[in-house]
């Protein structure tokens, strides 16, 4: 199964196994990880699984931004990065396997 | 209708003989359910003359595939593109993409986490005195003592239109009964709404609109030409009303239900108050605040390989689906860690999902919360009574005793 790796606020490093299909937020909701929020399960309205791809090759292997996720990502608590994404449209394929993010902070 | 389409819908949609909109229906919609559900990925009530689906799979994609299914002929099931019907369309919910998503962005800048968030502290303050007097009463009615008390006493702030109970009640009524056929529950509530009309029709103008709230902020937009075109503030806060008024106040009614009939999944939010939005979630699921609502077929269509006629209605049953044993394992029971948020469809999906879900899910969350600090039990003081409209699931008496912790 790919793997993503998350990077805390605190620094700290979880290595995800996501299901390809699943959504990274799905995974990590799952899986217990306090730093992805996730309200409203993936529909775009509540912000709170901002995650940053620290490496640029990896953010062209993910899916297309929408125009909702891009509206929604000027609303995260923490300030937008240039390589900022909702991590439940980061819906896992084989090619992300291997992929860095590092988790917003705060997403509330 | 000709004899030849009738031949046609039998040889595809299998017929479906029962009223949706029977009061027994609406009061138990359980049997109805299983019934859509097992008829086939979609069948014809031929009482109406409309589509009905109750599969998971195929209600998200009537939801979702807006160029199959538009939503221009409207949520109800008349055609409002017909005359005869005198509604006020929505012009952001009965629209399709792009012109929907041209004055959903600028509404999502009003009702954005944001503006959300600063919303929170008051909804938690209000609850917690709300919930104080409700320990100290012990027996409440959980539909007019706490979830009508609460949403109309913290919305009316959030959204900048004064509400008084009477008149929201009836307004809401006729407003989800309007949107079903012209049944007996149709013509008592657009009575029983007579005399509030008059209130409804000036409510959502600019005057009055209370400062620092979302209508507010949707007029200045209008003044600032951010809408694409005039008068959708006032159309705007007319669906942000009728939307975030009684479906929340159902929604919060459900939970108590689900949550006094279940006290297991009770003790683990008492244990554990943060968890009260996943009670919300999952009620929200078994019981969705709306039965039904409408698509239209656009052109000839073709749904899990039954072919369709152009231009007829097809009701999505949110019930059915929320309970489809082929999505949701153990579909009738009450599990909070179910964590189906963003799964069930009580909020809906694609394009038209519930712009103010997130202000439901805070409400919820803050009430819920709130109790679930100070109550070790709530339980059944009497039979839960369920409301029959023709568009909702509503409960009308929730007789509940309240123990304190």
């Amino acid at each position: 199964m790919p793997k993503v790796t998350l990077i805390n606020p605190d620094d700290s490093r979880i290595d995800l196994d996501v299901e390809v299909g699943d959504s990274i937020m799905r995974a990590a909701t799952a899986a217990g990880i306090e730093g992805i929020v996730g309200d409203c399960g993936g529909g775009m309205s509540c912000a709170t699984c901002h995650v940053v791809v620290l490496d640029d090759a990896y953010l062209a292997k993910t899916p297309e931004m929408s125009l909702t996720e891009d509206q929604m990502l000027d609303f995260t608590a923490m300030e937008r990065e240039p390589n900022s994404r909702l991590s439940c449209q980061l819906v896992m394929s084989e090619e992300m396997d291997g992929m860095v993010v590092r988790v917003a902070d705060p997403q509330l | 209708m000709s004899q030849a389409v009738m031949e046609s819908d039998r040889n595809q949609a299998p017929v479906l003989d029962i009223d949706p909109y029977d009061t027994e229906v609406l009061r138990s919609p359980y049997a109805f359910q299983e019934r859509l559900r097992e008829a086939g990925p979609i069948a014809l009530i031929p009482k109406y003359d409309v589509y009905a689906v109750g599969r998971y799979e195929e209600c998200a994609t009537v939801l979702k595939d807006h160029e199959a299914f538009t939503a221009k002929g409207g949520i109800g099931i008349q055609d409002i593109r017909q005359p005869g019907d005198f509604r006020v369309p929505n012009r952001m919910l009965e629209n399709d993409p792009p012109g929907h998503t041209e004055i959903r962005s600028v509404l999502n800048r009003y009702l954005s986490p944001i503006a959300i968030r600063k919303m929170k502290e008051k909804f938690e303050e209000r609850a917690a005195v709300l919930a104080d007097e409700l320990v100290e009463k012990g027996e409440v009615d959980g539909v007019a003592d706490i979830a009508e008390t609460y949403i109309l006493d913290v919305f009316p702030d959030a959204v900048g239109i004064d509400l008084p109970r009477p008149n929201i009640l009836a307004i809401g009524e006729m407003r989800f009964n309007q949107s079903g056929p012209q049944n007996e529950l149709y013509e008592q509530a657009m009575q029983k709404a007579q005399p509030y009309l008059d209130w409804f029709e000036h409510s959502c103008q600019r005057e009055g609109v209370r400062p620092e709230s979302i209508a507010h902020a949707l007029f200045e937009a209008e003044d600032r030409g951010e809408f694409p075109e005039a008068g959708l503030a006032s159309n705007m806060t007319r669906s942000l009303v009728g939307g975030g008024a009684d479906s929340t106040m159902a929604g919060v009614g459900h939970s108590l239900c689900k949550l006094a009939e279940n006290p297991g999944q009770y003790d683990l939010i008492h244990a554990d108050p943060k968890k009260a939005g996943l009670a919300f979630e999952e009620a929200l699921r078994l019981e969705p605040s709306f039965h039904v609502s409408y698509r239209t077929t656009y052109g000839e269509v073709e749904l899990s390989g039954v072919k369709l006629r152009p231009d007829t209605k097809v009701g999505v049953y949110f019930g059915a689906a929320n309970r489809d044993p082929r999505k949701f394992e153990n579909p009738d029971d009450f599990i909070i860690e179910r964590r189906s948020a963003g799964t069930h469809l009580g909020f809906g999906i694609g394009a038209h999902i519930c712009i103010g879900q997130m202000i439901a899910r805070a409400e919820a969350a803050a009430i819920l919360g709130a109790l679930a600090r100070r109550v070790k039990r709530i339980e059944l003081a009497g039979e839960p009574v369920y409301k029959p409209i023709n568009q909702m699931r509503m409960l009308q008496n929730l007789p509940l005793r309240l123990v304190a912790a």
